[in-house]
């Protein structure tokens, strides 16, 4: 008989137009072929089997019409859920506007403005409040933006025709220096959140991000380009308007922490990391036992975190979120941050050894939640035995001297 | 497991990826370990990768440390690579000046390192940049020979010699374990420990 089959099985089958016809729903196609009654050349099926089979489907069918139905509740309740989401962003766009910005000095530090900023602001007020809250010290004009970029332009012809040195205002960093330091904000421009594909060459902010780190090594020829540097200014861009975010860029690199890193002062950067371990410690203690064990020293993560603002390692809605508070909060934000990701991480970081925490805090998972994410930083404690991270700071800088 | 794998060792050893920004070590690491090549951005600090090799005599852990390549993170991470088996030394054949960055590093690492404590690799990247060239092989090959050098060159793009360069290492350093093991047993020593025995210093 077998063989029978099989030979037979080349044979156009019947045709089934009838069968389905029968059928009071629509099924999907796999799942009909279930009622189908066998080709007219094979024996049919018993009846008793025919009917086990009916009922198999029918109870199928009754399954999927009920993951059907949980499906559009829950896609209803997306709906309401992203409806909600973008009144109350909506609203707070117009508290922002009306409200807070044109009352800023009185009204930036309020319990209320804080509450709203914690929720992240707005991406269309983004840049505004980044630009107030950051500040400029620095008291940077557009003219002294388009001075130093004219300084740039001019430094990047001489190097291009291979041309005569440039004069030498900028004693004391040799020439090598400088056309390394140029050529290599060309080479990272491109490397730069390569995915947006708006900072490469011939995408519409590639020269914005050129200009203005251009301009900041002449503005900063003692700290000049470091990597990292194209990350920072690019969320700006974003945000900004290519001469505020000269401004906010330069003002912003020019906080203590900042400074710290990019000039790669290595005593300072200790401090920091000593400062970040005591609250390591206080908030995690079984994690940085764990690390402690493991010889893992808090620059492996933290270099990349802290100089680029966490906008190279989390998705760069969440590093805004980050931004946010960041610039609410100052410096101590960041390594609060840190802390968040430990200790949402923490159940699987003490699983790991060495490499394995290095190679996962290095490269985050893509798919960080960011609800989840904001709750864990916000249960980071930044008091160590009464004293806050400045104290802290203060006090080891004391002890490193 | 097979009676085999328990008598075949394992072998971890840290190696590290020095060399100038943009040469392509993130890309080789890539490469070696993903088989797959995509424009990588640049490293600040270092990053991490692990392969394993399972080779007839032994099984080899790789933890790859592939770090900056700006010499302004050269005061925070030069000392990446302290504890290190093995070091590559990456130069990009189309830009001269990377290959003095490399033998400034090699003038590092003697400072740090005896030569049988570490096994050194020069690896000239973007073979797939023939047109622009300016490095000739036999130059970086040269330089090699006379310092000791294994070399290579490797292109992570097109995946040129990358599995070999690895191999390379891999190879020499299990020539390395086993003289070891002969020169112990000669003595009289257990190698019971030998592999524990590897420091682990870090830095910062």
């Amino acid at each position: 008989e077998y063989e029978e089959k099989t030979g037979r099985a080349h044979r156009p089958l019947s045709p089934k137009q009838n069968v389905r016809k029968n059928l009071d729903f629509e099924p999907l196609s796999t799942t009909a072929l279930i009622l189908e009654d066998r080709p007219a050349n094979l024996p049919a099926k018993p009846a008793e089997e025919a009917q086990k089979h009916r009922q198999q489907y029918e109870e199928m069918v009754v399954q999927a019409k009920k993951r059907e139905l949980k499906e559009a509740q829950k896609r209803k309740k997306q709906l309401e859920e992203r409806c909600k989401l973008e009144d109350s962003i909506g609203n707070a766009v117009l508290t922002w506007n009306n409200e807070i910005l044109p009352n800023w000095e009185t009204m930036w530090c309020s319990r209320k403005v804080r509450e709203l900023w914690w929720q992240g602001i707005p991406p269309s007020v983004r840049g505004k409040v980044w630009s107030l809250a950051i500040g400029n010290e620095l008291n940077i004009t557009h003219e002294l933006y388009d001075i130093c970029l004219a300084r740039a332009k001019e430094k990047w012809r001489s190097l291009s025709t291979g041309g005569a040195e440039v004069e030498c205002e900028d004693a004391g960093f040799s020439a090598a220096d400088r056309e390394a330091s140029l050529e290599l904000i060309k080479l990272d421009i491109s490397r730069t959140f390569p995915n947006l594909c708006i900072f490469q060459k011939g995408g519409p902010y590639h020269d914005t991000l050129h200009s203005i780190l251009g301009a900041y090594t002449c503005y900063r020829p003692d700290v000049g380009y470091v990597q990292g540097m194209s990350f920072i200014a690019a969320v700006l861009i974003l945000n900004l308007d290519t001469a505020d975010a000269f401004i906010a860029f330069s003002n912003l690199l020019n906080k203590p922490c900042q400074m710290a890193f990019f000039r790669v002062d290595h005593g300072l950067m200790l401090t920091y990391f000593a400062a970040f371990e005591v609250f390591f410690e206080e908030n995690l203690p079984k994690l940085f036992a764990h690390f402690k064990k493991n010889n893992l020293t808090p620059d492996i993560y933290l270099i990349d975190w802290i100089f680029t603002l966490y906008s190279k390692s989390l998705p760069l809605d969440l590093a805004c979120r980050v931004w946010d508070v960041f610039c609410r909060d100052g410096e101590e934000f960041l390594f609060r941050t840190a802390l968040g990701i430990l200790k949402l991480f923490e159940d699987i970081l003490t699983k790991m050894d060495f490499i394995h925490i290095a190679q996962f805090l290095t490269k985050l998972p893509e798919d960080l939640p960011s609800e989840e994410f904001f709750t864990s930083i916000a249960a980071i404690q930044m008091q160590s035995r009464n004293k806050k991270w400045a104290q802290v700071k203060r006090m080891l800088t004391f002890d490193n001297r | 497991g097979t009676s085999l794998e328990e008598i075949r060792p394992t072998y971890t050893y840290k190696v590290v990826l020095l060399g100038s920004t943009s040469v392509g070590k993130s890309s080789l690491a890539y490469r070696y370990v993903k088989n797959d090549f995509k424009e990588s951005l640049p490293t600040v600090g270092c990053s991490f990768f692990t392969q394993i090799l399972n080779l007839e005599v032994a099984t080899v852990k790789f933890e790859i440390w592939d770090t900056a390549g700006q010499e302004k993170y050269h005061s925070v991470c030069h000392l990446y690579y302290r504890g290190a088996s093995a070091a590559l030394l990456v130069y990009d054949i189309a830009n001269k000046e990377t290959l003095n960055r490399a033998k400034l590093w090699l003038r590092e690492l003697e400072k740090e390192f005896l030569p049988d404590e570490i096994v050194i690799a020069l690896v000239g990247n973007k073979t797939d940049l023939a047109a622009e060239r300016e490095v000739a092989t036999e130059e970086g090959q040269e330089f090699a020979r006379t310092e000791g050098l294994l070399f290579m060159e490797t292109s992570a793009k097109s995946s040129h010699q990358v599995d070999d360069i690895f191999m390379a290492i891999a190879q020499e350093l299990l020539k390395r374990e086993q003289e070891k093991t002969s020169v112990l047993s000669q003595r009289g020593g257990s190698t019971a420990d030998l592999r524990e025995s590897r420091a682990r210093t870090r830095c910062c």
